[in-house]
Parts: C-alpha cells; sequence; structure tokens
C-alpha cells in the first residue's frame, strides 16, 4: 500500500501552489427543539490550486456539512455557519449576501452529490439542466449554450450528445448521470469543485471510471476537488491530501501517503483497518465499522475530552478528561490525539 | 383523498412498526398519543376531545334544561346568563340542546367509524391474505367505488335506506368502506411479510387461524389509530346529511338538524343556527388537530431530523 | 403514454360497468317494496297501478335480463321517466348539469387560486408566523362545514348586507356559493399543496439547483413547482369530485338549480329512476374528470411521457 500511494501521488511540493480556498476555524450549528448543536466544530484548511483534498469520516462526522457550509447550501432557517471564514478569491463566503453567493455557485464553486437520479430534476430535460447555468454564469445565448453543454457531454464521454439533450434524466443510467452533474458543475469552469460522496451510489466499475473521470478535468482544468467521501479505497485512488473528520472535528490531517503508511489517529487506523481489500476501490460498511467498536455519538450526547475516546481502544482517563489539541506530529501531518506515538505503522 | 389514503397509510405503518408483534397496544397508544401531544396543536385537539366525551357522558347534569323542553323560556330569546346560548322558536333552551347533541356526535362517531372499520378491515385483510383473483376483484371494487366521493355514496346509501339518524350513520359508515379497505389493505401486506406470520404458515395454521388469530390482533391497532383520525370526517358528513333533512330529524338536538331548522329564524335569532354550526366545527377541529399531531409525531421524517 | 392512457380508459370502462350494475339494482337493495315507497306519497294508487310500476320498472323479470334491458336503454340514451310527473331523466338532468358544472368550476377557480398560492407560500416560508397562521387559518377552513359557512355568507352578504340576491340562477347568485365551496376546498388544497411543496424543497434536485447558482426565483418557479405540479394536478382532478359532492349541499342551502338539488329532492320523494340517473350520471363526470387529468398528469411527467 505503501508503495502504491507513494508512486501513483506524485504531488509536488503542497507549499508552492497557490491558496484557492482557505477555511478559517469554521463552526456551523443547528438550531433544534433541544437546543443547537455544532455539526462543525473549528474546521480549518486550505486547499491549493489543482489539490485534490479528501475529507474523510463515517456519516454524522461534519464533512457534508462543511462542504454545504462552503457552498452557503446549509438547510435554512436551521443550519447556520456560527463562526469562522472560508476565504475564496479575497472575499469571506460566510458573510456574502445570498445574490452574491448565487453568482459564484455553478462558477467559481460548484458541487456534486451523492445520488445522481435524485440530484436532477425528473421532469425538466437533461438539455436544459445544463444549459440554465451557462446562461445564467457565462450570458450566453440559448443556442450557444446548447453548444457549450453539448463539449460538456462529449469531455465526460456521453455518447451521441446532440440527442441525448432532449433526454429526461430517468432515460439515463446512473453512471451516466453522475457524468452529466459533473459534466454541468464543470459548464463554468469552476475553480474549486465539491463532490460529496460522488461514487457510493454507484457500481464499482461505474465508481472507478467516475473518478477518473474527475482526475482527467482536474489535470485538464487546474481545478482543485475537494472530495468527500467515507471510503478509504476511493481516498487512496484519488487524493493528494487527506483530513479525517470525527464529530465535527479534524483529527488527523495530512498527505495521503503519510496517512496510509502511518496513520497518527486511532480512528483513522480503524478506518484502514475496516477497508477489505487495503488499498482496493471498494464500499466500506457504513453502519458499523468492524475494526471500530460503537457508532458515532450523537451531537447531543458528545463525551467530555476526546470525542472518540468512547470507542478507542488506547483510550485513557485523560483522554476522556482532555480534548487533545490538534497538532503537529510528524512534518506536514498533524493529528488530534494524546497517544499517536503509540500507533504502529501500518505494514 | 389519495393523500388522506397515503398519510393514513404512514400513520397506521408507523403506528404498528416498533412494537413486536401483538404486544401492548395501549402503551402504544400512549406512546402515540404522548409523543403527538408534544405539538402544540394536538394538545388542544385531545384537550377538546376530551370536553366534547365529558359533555356527552355528563349532559343530564350539565344542561340546564331538557333537550325538548318547550317553553323553558320564552321563544327566539337571545344569550344571556339563564339562557347561554338563547332559545329556539319554541323556547327550548340552544344550549342544552347543544350539549345533549354532543351525545349524538359520538354516537354518530362510534357506530359510522365503527361500521367502516369493520367492514373495510375484512375487505382489506381477506384481499390482502388471499392475493391473486380475491386480492384482484376486491380491491379494484373499491378502486372504483373510492372514485365517487364519500358525498355521492352516503347519499345513494340514504337514497335506499331513506331518510333517518341511524339510517344516515350507516350511510356515512358505508362511505367509508373503500377508505378502510384500502388502509387495511396494505398494512396487512406487510405485516403477511412479517416472521411471525410465515413461522404460523409453515407450522400448519389454516385460513381461519392465520388471519384471525395472527394477522387480525396485529392490523387492528394501527387501524385504530387511523380510525380515530377517520372521526372528524365521518361527524361533518353526518351532520351535512341531517342538514339535508336527510338523516336526524326534528325535534332531534343532532346539530345539523339544529342549524337547519335554525336557518329560518336567522335574521331574528341567528344564535340557534350559529352555536350548533360552532359546535360541528369545534368537533371536527378537534380530531383534525389530534390527527395532525400524531401524523407528525408519527412521521418518520420528523424524527429523522 | 400510449399504454398508460389505455390502461386509465380500461379503468373508467371499469368504473362505468360496475356503476352501472350498482344503479340498476339500486333497486332492490331498498329494504320493503320500492314500488310501494315510490308511491307512499301519491294518494289513491291501487294494487294493480303499483303492479303496472313493476311491470314498466320490469321489476318482476330475473335480474341479468333487468340489467341487460337497463344497459340497452342506456345505450340509446333513455334513463326512463321520473315517478312524480313522468319526465324524462336525461332531459331533467341534462338541463341542471351545466348549472353543477359552472358552481362546481367556479369553485375550483378561487380554491386554486387560494390553496395553491397559500400553500406554496407557506410552504415557502415553513416555520415561520406566516407558515403558523396560513395552516391554523387552514385547519380551521378544513374543520368548517360549508353547509354552516354558506349560510353565514347567505345571510351577511345577501340578506343583511344586500349585496347579493338571496336566491336564483344568475351570475350574481353564483358568487355566494362558489366562495363557500372555494373556501372551505381551498383550504384542503392549501394543506397539501404545503405538504407536497416541502416535499419537493427537500428533494436533492432542489439543492442541485442552487448549487448551480440560479436565481430564486428560477429554482422556486422552474424546479420546484414544475416538479411539484405532477402531483398538485392529480390532486385537482380529485378536488373537482369533491367540488361535485360540495354542490350537492351547497346548492340546496343557495337555492341554486342544480342536479344536486334535484338530487336531494327525488331523494325526498324516493323518485328512484331520478335517483339512479343522478348517480349514474355523476359517475360520468367523475370518469371523464379523471381521463381528462390523466392525459394532462402524462404530458406532465416526463417519466410517462416517453
Amino acid at each position: 500500500m505503501n508503495d502504491v500511494a507513494e508512486t501513483e501521488h506524485t504531488v509536488p511540493a503542497a507549499d508552492s501552489r497557490e491558496t484557492v480556498l482557505s477555511v478559517q476555524d469554521l463552526s456551523t450549528e443547528f438550531r433544534g427543539k433541544k437546543g443547537s448543536v455544532r455539526a462543525v466544530d473549528g474546521m480549518s484548511f486550505d486547499l491549493k490550486k489543482g489539490e485534490i483534498l479528501s475529507i474523510v469520516g463515517e456519516s454524522g462526522s461534519g464533512k457534508s456539512v462543511t462542504s454545504l457550509s462552503i457552498m452557503g447550501l446549509l438547510p435554512y432557517p436551521t443550519g447556520h455557519i456560527a463562526e469562522g471564514r472560508i476565504l475564496f478569491e479575497g472575499r469571506d463566503l460566510a458573510t456574502l449576501s445570498d445574490r452574491e453567493m448565487r453568482k459564484l455557485r455553478g462558477a467559481g464553486l460548484s458541487m456534486i452529490f451523492q445520488e445522481p437520479l435524485t440530484s436532477l430534476n425528473p421532469v425538466l430535460s437533461i438539455g436544459r439542466q445544463m444549459t440554465e447555468g451557462i446562461i445564467q454564469h457565462l450570458g450566453l445565448s440559448r443556442e450557444e449554450a446548447k453548444k457549450r453543454a453539448i463539449e460538456m457531454m462529449r469531455r465526460v464521454s456521453i455518447p451521441a450528445p446532440e440527442a441525448r439533450l432532449k433526454d429526461y434524466p430517468h432515460q439515463y443510467s446512473g453512471g451516466m448521470l453522475q457524468r452529466i452533474m459533473i459534466a454541468i458543475s464543470m459548464s463554468c469552469d469552476p475553480r474549486i469543485l465539491i463532490a460529496d460522496e460522488p461514487t457510493t451510489a454507484l457500481d464499482v466499475t461505474i465508481q472507478a471510471q467516475i473518478l477518473e473521470l474527475m482526475r482527467n478535468l482536474r489535470d485538464r482544468t487546474g481545478a482543485s476537488i475537494v472530495l468527500i467521501t467515507h471510503d478509504m479505497g476511493v481516498v487512496a485512488e484519488m487524493a493528494d491530501r487527506v483530513i479525517v473528520m470525527y464529530c465535527g472535528r479534524k483529527v488527523e490531517e495530512g498527505r495521503v501517503d503519510r496517512i496510509f503508511a502511518r496513520p497518527k489517529h486511532p480512528y483513522t487506523l480503524g478506518l484502514l483497518r475496516s477497508l477489505p481489500v487495503l488499498g482496493h476501490a471498494g464500499p466500506v460498511g457504513s453502519a458499523e465499522l468492524a475494526e471500530i467498536p460503537g457508532v458515532v455519538p450523537s451531537l447531543d450526547a458528545l463525551p467530555p475530552g476526546c470525542r472518540f475516546s468512547d470507542r478507542c481502544r488506547f483510550a485513557t482517563d485523560r483522554c476522556r478528561a482532555e480534548n487533545p489539541p490538534f497538532e503537529e506530529a510528524e512534518p506536514g501531518h498533524f493529528t488530534a490525539c494524546w497517544h499517536s506515538e503509540k500507533l504502529e505503522p501500518l505494514a | 383523498m389519495q393523500q388522506r389514503v397515503k398519510s393514513a397509510i404512514d400513520i397506521a405503518a408507523a403506528a404498528g412498526s416498533g412494537a413486536p408483534a401483538r404486544v401492548g397496544f395501549g402503551r402504544r397508544m400512549v406512546a402515540v398519543l404522548g409523543a403527538a401531544t408534544a405539538n402544540r396543536g394536538a394538545k388542544v385537539g385531545l384537550v377538546l376531545v376530551g370536553i366534547l366525551i365529558v359533555v356527552a357522558v355528563f349532559a343530564p347534569w350539565i344542561a340546564p334544561y331538557g333537550s325538548d323542553q318547550m317553553g323553558a323560556g320564552m321563544g327566539l330569546m337571545p344569550p344571556s346568563a339563564d339562557y347561554w346560548f338563547g332559545t329556539d322558536e319554541f323556547g327550548r333552551d340552544v344550549f342544552s340542546r347543544v350539549v345533549y347533541g354532543a351525545r349524538l356526535t359520538i354516537q354518530v362517531g362510534v357506530i359510522a367509524v365503527g361500521i367502516s372499520l369493520t367492514v373495510g378491515t375484512l375487505m382489506g385483510l381477506i384481499a390482502g391474505y388471499a392475493g391473486g383473483w380475491v386480492e384482484r376483484i376486491l380491491m379494484r371494487l373499491v378502486d372504483v367505488v373510492f372514485s365517487f366521493t364519500e358525498t355521492l355514496i352516503a347519499l345513494a346509501a340514504v337514497a335506499v335506506l331513506g331518510p333517518s339518524l341511524t339510517n344516515a350513520m350507516i350511510a356515512v359508515g358505508i362511505a367509508a368502506i373503500p377508505f378502510y379497505a384500502r388502509v387495511a389493505y396494505s398494512v396487512t401486506l406487510v405485516e403477511r411479510n412479517k416472521a411471525y406470520f410465515d413461522a404460523a404458515y409453515v407450522a400448519g395454521a389454516g385460513h381461519l387461524r392465520l388471519i384471525f388469530i395472527h394477522l387480525l390482533p396485529n392490523i387492528l391497532p394501527p387501524l385504530i389509530v387511523v380510525a380515530t383520525l377517520g372521526v372528524s370526517s365521518a361527524v361533518l358528513a353526518a351532520a351535512g346529511l341531517s342538514f339535508l333533512g336527510l338523516g336526524a330529524q326534528p325535534p332531534s338536538p343532532e346539530w345539523g338538524a339544529m342549524l337547519s331548522a335554525g336557518r329560518d329564524y336567522f335574521t331574528q335569532a341567528s344564535w340557534i343556527m350559529i352555536y350548533p354550526g360552532l359546535a360541528i366545527m369545534v368537533t371536527v377541529l378537534a380530531f383534525n388537530l389530534l390527527g395532525d399531531g400524531i401524523r407528525e409525531a408519527l412521521d418518520p421524517r420528523q424524527k429523522a431530523k | 403514454m400510449a399504454r398508460f392512457l389505455i390502461q386509465r380508459l380500461l379503468a373508467a370502462i371499469l368504473t362505468i360497468f360496475v356503476t352501472t350494475v350498482a344503479v340498476s339494482m339500486l333497486i332492490h337493495l331498498v329494504p320493503g317494496d320500492p314500488v310501494q315507497i315510490m308511491y307512499a306519497q301519491s294518494q289513491g294508487t291501487t294494487p294493480e297501478q303499483l303492479e303496472a310500476v313493476r311491470e314498466r320498472l320490469g321489476l318482476n323479470d330475473p335480474l341479468y335480463q333487468q340489467y341487460l334491458s337497463y344497459v340497452g336503454r342506456l345505450l340509446q340514451g333513455d334513463l326512463g321517466v321520473t315517478i312524480r310527473g313522468e319526465q324524462p331523466v336525461l332531459e331533467l338532468l341534462l338541463l341542471r348539469l351545466p348549472n353543477t358544472l359552472i358552481l362546481a368550476s367556479s369553485a375550483l377557480l378561487i380554491a386554486s387560486a387560494i390553496g395553491l398560492s397559500f400553500g406554496f407560500l407557506a410552504a415557502y416560508k415553513r416555520g415561520t408566523w406566516l407558515d403558523t397562521t396560513l395552516m391554523t387559518t387552514a385547519i380551521l377552513g378544513v374543520s368548517m362545514p360549508h353547509f354552516w359557512l354558506g349560510l353565514i355568507l347567505l345571510f351577511y352578504f345577501a340578506v343583511h348586507l344586500g349585496w347579493f340576491p338571496v336566491a336564483g340562477s344568475g351570475f350574481p347568485n353564483l358568487v355566494l356559493p362558489a366562495v363557500t365551496l372555494g373556501l372551505t376546498n381551498a383550504a384542503i388544497i392549501a394543506r397539501l399543496t404545503r405538504s407536497s411543496m416541502i416535499d419537493i424543497f427537500d428533494q436533492d434536485f432542489v439543492r442541485t439547483a442552487h448549487a448551480k447558482g440560479l436565481p430564486k426565483a428560477m429554482v422556486l418557479y422552474r424546479h420546484a413547482l414544475r416538479a411539484g405540479l405532477v402531483p398538485i394536478v392529480t390532486m385537482m382532478g380529485l378536488q373537482f369530485t369533491y367540488m361535485m359532492g360540495g354542490a350537492i349541499v351547497v346548492e340546496n342551502v343557495f337555492g341554486w338549480n342544480g342536479v344536486g338539488r334535484m338530487a336531494i329532492q327525488a331523494i325526498f320523494q324516493r323518485d328512484y329512476p331520478l335517483i339512479q340517473g343522478f348517480i349514474l350520471m355523476f359517475a360520468i363526470v367523475v370518469v371523464l374528470v379523471s381521463i381528462l387529468m390523466d392525459v394532462i398528469y402524462a404530458f406532465l411527467d416526463p417519466r410517462i411521457r416517453h
């Protein structure tokens, strides 16, 4: 695994590249009947140009909420950004008005989702759904937008795009629809593509195709990708850098090869051990991970101290009392664990 | 209507799930009501239903006069401290009549819903159990009858039976059979796919045993929840029939009939008509509020949030 | 699409078939002797005359023969004659049907205009005071007996204020019954629209539309409303049948000269041929409306169109 990761991910020195997105101390809250819960708590990261950053965690870890916060798509009126800044091209997205945000969405930042079939409107033609964003953001005429849509469909390898523009979502397969989603999201040359579990709902063979397509688009356009997933196999195949989240907080961050070779957080270790065959792109059982006992605690019943302490086999009294700081364990490799030095490197 | 069926099926499914087979309907009902009353509207509904029942049960003690007591006061007296809702053209106390009317309303609710629930459940149960052509014919028939409004079915039934309060109750009950048949059918389909049914089947239980000992006790609890909510439309429909003169006949203190009789005096004595109408509305509202609350409490999407 | 429509058409034919069977047998369900009941209100009918009626209505024939001859006459447009006055039933019904259809359609128009916009608004502003206010009004509306609302409107606006005539069948007479029927059903439509739009607003494709950066109005109208129309149109068809049912009651409140008012009189008079004709006619209207709705539905939903 170690070798694979190191040879496949020839990452240029991360520091040399321009930062396109900087999330600083982001906290997102949801108002509920029993008061507010903090779904994302003090999240920070920088995204470099052309980089593929993977945010990993089980459901409820806050990875999707982080992406929705960046896109300004938090469910209204319950979800809101409580603290922090999201800097993109010199502006703080957290403070932008709805109108300004709409100009950026789909143009500067775009997003694709897990379920391609439900993510497209069943009663509008694919052509309509492809061109409306182009017309909106690039100011093209209907005809020009159609040409651009066809070009985008070609780029994501949809056969006979002219004919298929008139079709409706139910006439496409899941894999083809996800291609369409990617084409839509890339059609206005975004600097950042956020992909929230883009392959989870697809067959394994289709998964690989979609991932390759995304990588090619990155190479071609230089866009950065934030890849949200719970699947370490997908991470191994795609990511330059990884952030592992647990209960709304970052628990580990580093280059993908380092994380796969020498995980510094017991949670990451558990995620890696849960892979059916290490390094193989396959779905991880989502409900309960074999290697990690118990389930993710509810956000309104978090344990004091380290949030992972009640599921962690390394946990000591200190873990249950004091929250570990997020610190650099090795150069460029950060973690929040009192016992990170106890973890053995993976063979 | 389709929406009503859909939401009723959702409620039934939610009320039926969670508990193991054949355990504690009472406890489940309490749990459902408890969850529902977190909703403010449902709380109001529950209180109003409670008041209605109390009024009906203790009518003779609550009502200052008899329901048919003529000359309790002068004719057409406006509401006052002595006659809270005024008096009608015969000098009967409108308040007392409305109070006694609550008894008839409860009776309508119980009998009409009882008829539709019993027959509908049997039809749905048999269709769902038997499958094949029995299922197809029964449910097709239910669909056909269902496409007419309940008003028309009730009218046809009254036309056959002739006008009277009892016949109106029966008519309203018949009209809602397709509704309950559909809900019962879908609940039966769910139940017969559960392990306990397979176990009983494999153990060689006969048709009757499978239907009445195994399926019925399990589909009944959720159906009763749905039926409670069906009371509002039964009350409304029966009052409508009485208003048209096809249900309760004067001098019955049935609210719809009172309203109908009061219309002739509206300009001089609007209270004769206002209060029975208000009573119908509050009763229907109470069950609707309760229904909305239960629906919300049982809605899996609400729970997930 | 053709397959879908053929299926619906077959269902419609089945409905009509079942209705004709039920209607032709209706008279035999009457407890007691239907002919005697029918003529109970006319004085001095001799047993011979009753027997003649029985013969004329074919009540002595075997049931299947009664059904066949009923359908046979039906196909010739013969719905029989009324017991009282011996007038042709079809003619009487057709004379009044337009009034009922006008009432039901105007009510549907009012109900949809109010119900759709309020329901949409409440869904859009869900959880706010506006939503609460609109939905509280709506639940009061669905709980309100329309005969009661009708009487109140009648006495206030027609008798007290004198803005509208109290009885008759002209346009000014249409206003109050249409509003009565429209308002109570507006409440039902508003509730259904709200819940169906909330479902739509929660759909992934609405989020996608936002993620594309489309203007809010475009997300609401092109994406959400367009998708929401499909269930809403289906609901409208059903609402029309409700209006037809509700019209029966409301016509009686306002003395609107439609089939509903005639039907109630027929029930009082035990005029079975007229009642049978009314039920059959009602069934045909319901079937025609549902076919129309299926066509619109098929047209609106590409999943069926293709």
